[in-house]
C-alpha cells in the first residue's frame, strides 16, 4: 500500500517541510500487549449514541487502556473514512462500529485485523451461531466482536387498528388485505411504504423470505440475488405498490415523519431498534403503538430477517490490538457494560445471556407493551443464516438506483426487473474487480 | 507558514538596508529581483503543495486499479497495477455516466439563463432612480448566499414535499392536484431553484456594482437625448457591464457543471434522483460507495478537462460575436 | 482566460474605483483615471435621488424578488420556534414558542458539541481567509507590479486552477496528508484552503487598479524597503479589494463540505455544515434530529449575515467583474 502512494510521498515532502514545525503527529510505537505499567491509548470510531457514556465506565476501571470515542455520523460514513485511511496508510482508529454486512467488504480491503489469537475465539458461544458466522464469515479468524443486532418486527398504531376493525396481520397475505382495508378506508392512509433508499431493510425482508444474496463456495463467490426468494419479496411489494394500499415513497423523511405523527402511515415493518426512531421522530404518539413479529410467508415455519446491528472491529493500522480486544471484549459481553449500552444507546445486545438479564423493562415509548422484549426475543430467534459480499456497497447503490425507478413506476413488474439489474450490476463488478465467481 | 513568511521579511529587510543606504543603485536593482518571487513564494508552495500534487497525483491514480485474487479475503489478496487507459474507457463507456453529463447539460441550460437574466433584472430595478426599499432588497436577495448549499437544500427540500410544504397545503385548499416538486419530471427545476436562490443574489451584486461605477453623466446625457430608462437599460447599460456578464456567466457554467451538493442532499427525499444524477455524485459514488478511487480519478480529469475546454470555447465564442460587433 | 485580454467592452469607472477609498494619498496618483469616479460617488447619487418618483413597477418586481429569497429563511425563522411533534403536525407558517428550549437543547446536545462546530467554523472561515487573503495579496501585488522573467507563465498556470472543482481535490488531499499523519486535524482543514488562484486573480486586478505605480517608485526613492512600501502604502489603497476577497474566500470555504467531511473523523473538529449534516444523516437506527439541525442553522446564519452587512460597503465586486479584461 505504501509502495503505491510513492509520489503522494515525493509531493508532500514539501508539505511537511512546510509544516512540521507547528505540528507533530502522537505516534508512539508502544508494544501495547497489555505490560501494566505501560499506558496505552485507544480510538474508537462509532455512531451508537451516547457510546461514550460507557466508555467512560471502562475508563474509569482501567487508568492503562483509556478508551476516546470519536462519534461518526452513521455506518456507511465511517466505513467510508475507515477505507480511505486505510488506503492512505495512515489515520485509521484502532477500533470501529462495524455494521455486519460491512465485515467482508473491510476485510478485503484488508482494513480490519483477524483477532481470533487475542482471545477473541473463545466468545463463541456467547452469542448466537448466526451472528457469530457474520464476524467469522465462516472461517477460523475472528473480525469482530459482536455488539448488537436488528432482528425485524412489525409496528402498527394500535388505536386506528382498533378503530378500523383490523386484526395484526401475522401472514404476509394477512397483511396484504390489512393494507387494503385501510387504504380503503381512508385513502391518505397506508399500512407501510416501500422504501427504495434503505437496501437493509429490503435486504432483511429478503432474508426473512430465506435468500442469501453471496455465497462461498471453496474459493469462489456466488452471486444469488435474483432467486426466487428475492423475486417473491420483490413481486409481492410491486404488487402492493402497483395497487396502490401501500406508499411508494422512502422512509427517514420529512414526509414520512409528519406521516407517523398524523396517522397516514399506520404501520411500520422495522426492527428491534424501531422505539428509539419512532419516539425521535413522533414523540407525541407515545402509547399508541404496539409492536408484534414480522407477518410470515408461512405461518407453520415462522423465519425473520436483520435489519441493522453492528459488531467491534480492531484495525489493521492498530499498534495495540490485544488491548483493543480487551476493551472490545468486556463492551459486549461484560454483563455490567451490556446494561449500560442498553440503557444509555438503546440497542439490543448481541451476547444472549448478557441480554436476557439487561432486556427486563419495556423501552419508554412502548410502556403500554410490557412484554416488548418478549416479542422481541422471539423475532430474535428465527432469524436465518445470511452472507453478505465484498461489494455490498455496489449492490446496496444498485438497490438505491433500480429499486427507485420501481417504486416511481408502481409496476409490479418492474419491481422484478429491478432484482434483475441488480444481481447484473453486483456480479460485473466483482467479475471486473478480479474475484473468481462461479 | 507564517514562520516562512516572516523569515523571508527578515531575510529581505536584512539585505535591503545596506542596498537602501547605498548610493550602488545597481546592486539595489540586482537585490529587487529577488522581491517578486518572494513574494510569490508563499502562494506557489502552497498551489504546489495542495493544488498541483494533488491533481498530478489524481492524474496517477487514473491509469491504476486494484486487481483481486480469488475470494479476496485477508491481507495481500488485493494489489495495484497499472490499468493504462481501462478507466477513461470504463467511465466514457458508462452509460450513467453518460446520462449525468446530459443531465447536467439540461440543468445549465434552465438555470444559467434563469439566474443571469434575474439577475441582470434586480440589478437594473436596484440601478434604476425610480425603484424604493433598494436597500432592503439589495440585501434579502443576496442573503442566500451566505446560507451554505446543504443547508439550503435541507430548507427547500421541507417546501418541496407536499406531505410538509405549506404550498401544497395551500393547492390542497384549493382544490389543485399539482404533481411534487420531486417528481421525475420536475426534479431538475427543483434543484435548479435551489441554485437559484442562492446564486441569484450573488451575480446581482457583480452586475450590480458594475453599474454603479459607470458615471452618471453617460445616463444624463442620453435623458436629455430623450432615451426612455428601459432604452438606456438595453443601449448604455448592458453594453457597459458586458464583462460583469460574461465573468458572472462563466462562473455559473463552471458551477452547474459541479453541482453536487442540493442533488446529493435530496436524493434520500425522492426515488427521483439517482446515485449518479450529476457527473460529480458519479465520481462520489466511485470513490466512496463502490470504493474505486481509480475510475473516480479517471472521470475527475475528464470533468476537468471538460471544464476547460468549455471555459476556453466560451470566452472565445463571446470574443468573436464582440469582436463583430466592433467591426 | 488570456483570451479575454481583447475584450472590448470596457468598463470605464472599474479601473480606478478602487483608489477613492484609499489611505488619503496625496492627489498627486495615477490622476487621469480617478475623476470619472470621484464625481460620480459624492455629489451625483443625492442629486437624482431627490428628483426620480417611485415607479410602483420596478419596486414591486424587485420585492417580489426580495420574498423569494426570504421565504425559505422565514421558514427557518418560524420551524425554530417548534418542537420535535409541531415540526411534522402544525401548520408550516404558524409559529411556537419552543425557540428558547431548542437552543437549550441544542447546547446541551453532546455538551454543547454545536457551539464547538461554530468555533471550530469562525477558526477555519476567518483564520483560512485572512491568510487566504494575505497570501493572495502577496502574489498579486507581485504580479500586478513587478515584471520578472517567468510572470505570465506564473498566472496562466495560477488561473487554470480556478477551474479545478474542490470535490476533485479532496481525496489526493487526504491521501497527501496521511502520509505526514495530519489527518483528523485542525491543519487538515484550514492548510488545503490558504491557496486560492480566484483570490490572487482578484488580489492581482485590485493591486493594479487601486495602486499607483508612482507611489511605489516616490517609497523607493525614499528607501523605503519593498515590504514597507507593500504593507504601509499599497495595502491601505488595496483594503476594500482585500475585504471582498476575505469575503470570497469565507464563504467558499464556509460551504466547502467535501473537504472537511473527508479529512476528519472526530466530530469535535467538525466545521458547522459537516456537523449538521451528520445530525440529518444519523443511519436508519437513530432518528434524524430535524429541531436540533435547523435551530442549528438558523444560529450559524446569524453571523454569517452580520459578517455581511458590516463588511458590505468595502464590497468591490465590480473590479473582479471589469477585470475579465485584464
Amino acid at each position: 500500500m505504501r509502495a503505491r502512494l510513492r509520489i503522494g510521498a515525493i509531493a508532500t515532502a514539501a508539505a511537511a517541510a512546510l509544516i512540521m514545525t507547528g505540528c507533530t503527529a502522537t505516534a508512539d510505537s508502544g508494544s501495547g500487549s497489555g505490560s501494566s505499567d505501560e499506558k496505552v491509548e485507544l480510538t474508537y470510531w462509532a455512531w451508537a449514541p451516547n457510546l461514550d457514556k460507557v466508555v467512560d465506565i471502562w475508563n474509569k476501571a482501567n487508568p492503562n487502556i483509556q478508551v476516546t470515542v470519536a462519534k461518526q455520523d452513521g455506518g456507511d460514513p465511517a466505513i467510508t473514512k475507515l477505507l480511505t485511511a486505510i488506503k492512505a496508510g495512515s489515520g485509521a482508529p484502532d477500533l470501529i462500529q462495524a455494521e455486519y454486512q460491512k465485515i467482508p467488504t473491510l476485510v478485503s480491503a484488508d482494513a480490519i485485523a483477524d483477532i481470533a489469537g487475542d482471545g477473541a475465539k473463545d466468545l463463541s458461544s456467547t452469542f448466537p451461531d448466526g451472528v457469530w458466522n457474520s464476524v467469522t464469515l465462516g472461517s477460523d479468524a475472528v473480525y469482530a466482536i459482536p455488539q448488537d443486532t436488528g432482528p425485524m418486527m412489525f409496528f402498527y398504531r394500535d388505536d386506528i387498528f382498533q378503530q378500523l376493525g383490523v386484526s395484526v396481520p401475522t401472514t404476509w397475505d394477512e397483511y396484504a388485505d390489512a393494507a387494503r382495508k385501510i387504504h380503503t378506508a381512508d385513502p391518505t392512509k397506508f399500512l407501510g411504504t416501500f422504501s427504495a433508499n434503505d437496501a437493509g431493510w429490503f435486504t432483511g425482508l429478503s432474508q426473512q423470505a430465506g435468500a442469501s444474496w453471496w455465497s462461498i463456495d471453496g474459493d469462489a463467490w456466488g452471486v444469488d440475488i435474483d432467486a426466487e426468494p428475492t423475486q417473491k419479496v420483490a413481486e409481492y411489494w410491486g404488487g402492493l405498490v402497483e395497487e396502490g394500499v401501500i406508499d411508494n415513497k422512502p422512509m427517514y423523511t420529512p414526509e414520512w415523519n409528519a406521516g407517523l405523527n398524523d396517522g397516514s402511515q399506520v404501520g411500520w415493518t422495522g426492527a428491534v431498534w424501531g422505539p428509539g426512531v419512532l419516539s425521535g421522530n413522533a414523540a407525541d404518539t407515545a402509547g399508541k403503538w404496539k409492536a408484534a413479529p414480522l407477518p410470515n410467508w408461512d405461518a407453520s415455519s415462522p423465519s425473520n430477517g436483520n435489519w441493522g446491528g453492528s459488531s467491534t472491529a480492531v484495525t489493521t493500522q492498530s499498534k495495540h490490538a490485544a488491548a483493543a480486544v480487551e476493551f472490545a471484549t468486556w463492551l459486549n459481553t461484560d454483563p455490567a457494560a451490556v446494561q449500560a449500552l442498553v440503557t444509555e444507546t438503546g440497542i439490543y445486545p448481541a451476547a444472549t445471556d448478557a441480554a436476557a438479564s439487561a432486556l427486563t423493562e419495556a423501552p419508554a415509548f412502548f410502556s403500554n407493551q410490557p412484554d416488548f422484549y418478549d416479542v422481541a426475543a422471539e423475532a430474535a430467534q428465527s432469524v436465518g443464516d445470511f452472507t453478505y459480499g465484498p461489494n455490498v456497497n455496489v449492490a446496496f447503490s444498485a438497490y438505491n438506483d433500480e429499486f427507485a425507478k420501481a417504486a416511481e413506476s408502481k409496476q409490479a413488474s418492474a419491481f422484478l426487473e429491478a432484482v434483475t439489474a441488480m444481481q447484473k450490476i453486483t456480479l460485473d463488478d466483482m467479475k471486473a474487480s478480479g474475484f473468481t465467481v462461479k | 507558514m507564517t514562520a516562512t513568511v516572516e523569515r523571508s521579511v527578515k531575510q529581505r529587510r536584512a539585505s535591503q538596508r545596506p542596498a537602501a543606504l547605498s548610493p550602488a543603485k545597481r546592486k539595489a536593482a540586482r537585490k529587487r529581483a529577488v522581491v517578486p518571487y518572494m513574494m510569490l513564494l508563499p502562494g506557489i508552495v502552497l498551489f504546489v503543495v495542495f493544488m498541483a500534487a494533488p491533481i498530478v497525483y489524481t492524474l496517477y491514480l487514473s491509469f491504476q486499479k486494484t486487481v483481486v485474487k480469488g475470494l479476496g479475503l485477508g491481507s495481500g489478496a488485493r494489489s495495484q497495477v497499472f490499468a493504462g487507459l481501462d478507466n477513461y474507457i470504463a467511465s466514457l463507456t458508462d452509460p450513467a455516466f453518460a446520462a449525468s453529463v446530459g443531465r447536467v447539460l439540461l440543468y445549465g441550460l434552465i438555470l444559467i439563463p434563469t439566474m443571469l437574466v434575474l439577475a441582470l433584472l434586480f440589478a437594473l430595478l436596484l440601478d434604476s432612480r425610480r425603484t424604493r426599499a433598494r436597500g432592503f432588497s439589495r440585501v434579502s436577495i443576496f442573503l442566500p448566499y451566505a446560507v451554505p448549499a446543504v443547508i439550503s437544500s435541507l430548507l427547500w427540500g421541507f417546501l418541496y414535499l407536499p406531505g410538509v410544504s405549506p404550498f401544497y397545503w395551500i393547492f390542497d385548499q384549493l382544490g389543485w392536484d399539482v404533481p411534487s416538486m420531486l417528481s421525475p419530471g420536475l426534479v431538475m427545476f427543483a434543484i435548479a431553484n435551489i441554485a437559484l436562490w442562492g446564486g441569484v443574489g450573488f451575480n446581482m451584486i457583480v452586475m450590480y456594482t458594475s453599474l454603479k461605477a459607470v458615471p452618471s453623466e453617460i445616463y444624463e446625457a442620453a435623458t436629455i437625448d430623450g432615451a426612455s430608462e428601459v432604452q438606456i437599460a438595453l443601449r448604455i447599460k448592458i453594453p457597459i457591464i458586458a464583462p460583469a456578464l460574461v465573468m458572472t456567466a462563466l462562473f455559473s457554467m463552471i458551477a452547474t457543471l459541479q453541482v453536487f451538493a442540493e442533488p446529493m442532499t435530496l436524493r434520500p427525499l425522492t426515488n427521483s434522483l439517482s446515485t449518479t444524477w450529476s457527473p460529480l455524485m458519479f465520481v462520489y459514488r466511485d470513490a466512496f460507495i463502490r470504493d474505486d478511487v481509480y475510475t473516480a480519478s479517471a472521470t475527475s480529469i475528464l470533468i476537468a478537462l471538460a471544464t476547460f475546454a468549455i471555459s476556453f470555447f466560451f470566452l472565445r465564442v463571446v470574443q468573436r460575436r464582440a469582436f463583430g460587433q466592433e467591426d | 482566460m488570456t483570451a479575454t485580454t481583447n475584450m472590448p467592452a470596457v468598463n470605464p469607472g472599474a479601473s480606478g474605483s478602487g483608489s477613492g477609498s484609499g489611505a488619503g494619498l496625496p492627489s498627486t496618483t495615477d490622476a487621469p483615471r480617478l475623476p470619472s469616479l470621484s464625481r460620480r460617488s459624492s455629489s451625483a447619487p443625492a442629486a437624482r435621488r431627490a428628483k426620480a418618483p417611485m415607479s410602483i413597477g420596478t419596486t414591486l418586481v424587485l420585492l417580489i424578488g426580495a420574498l423569494y429569497c426570504l421565504t425559505p429563511v422565514l421558514w427557518v425563522v418560524i420551524a425554530s420556534t417548534k418542537d420535535g411533534s409541531e415540526l411534522f403536525s402544525t401548520f408550516t407558517f404558524l409559529p411556537s414558542s419552543h425557540l428558547w428550549d431548542n437552543i437549550v437543547e441544542l447546547t446541551q446536545y453532546r455538551g454543547g458539541l454545536y457551539w464547538r462546530w461554530m468555533v471550530n467554523t469562525a477558526l477555519y472561515a476567518g483564520v483560512g481567509a485572512i491568510l487566504s487573503t494575505y497570501v493572495s495579496m502577496l502574489s498579486g501585488y507581485a504580479l500586478a507590479k513587478f515584471t520578472f522573467p517567468g510572470k505570465s507563465g506564473v498566472f496562466k498556470v495560477l488561473l487554470m486552477g480556478v477551474l479545478v472543482p474542490g470535490v476533485i481535490l479532496a481525496i489526493p488531499q487526504y491521501f497527501m496528508l496521511a502520509q505526514v499523519g495530519m489527518t483528523n486535524t485542525y491543519w487538515a482543514v484550514l492548510l488545503p484552503q490558504i491557496i486560492s488562484p480566484y483570490g490572487i486573480y482578484l488580489a492581482r486586478i485590485y493591486a493594479a487598479a487601486a495602486v499607483p505605480t508612482e507611489i511605489i517608485e516616490s517609497g523607493r526613492t525614499e528607501g523605503a524597503s519593498e515590504l514597507f512600501i507593500l504593507h504601509r502604502l499599497a495595502m491601505p489603497m488595496m483594503l476594500p479589494g482585500l475585504v471582498t476577497v476575505f469575503l470570497f474566500q469565507f464563504v467558499a470555504i464556509w460551504n466547502n463540505f467535501m473537504l472537511p467531511y473527508i479529512m476528519l473523523g472526530d466530530d469535535k473538529l467538525f466545521p458547522i455544515t459537516v456537523g449538521l449534516s451528520g445530525l440529518l444523516n444519523q443511519g436508519s437506527t437513530v432518528p434524524a434530529l430535524y429541531t436540533l439541525v435547523i435551530t442549528g442553522a438558523l444560529l450559524s446564519i446569524i453571523p454569517l449575515i452580520a459578517l455581511f452587512l458590516v463588511l458590505q460597503r468595502y464590497w468591490r465586486v465590480d473590479l473582479a467583474a471589469g477585470a475579465v479584461k485584464a
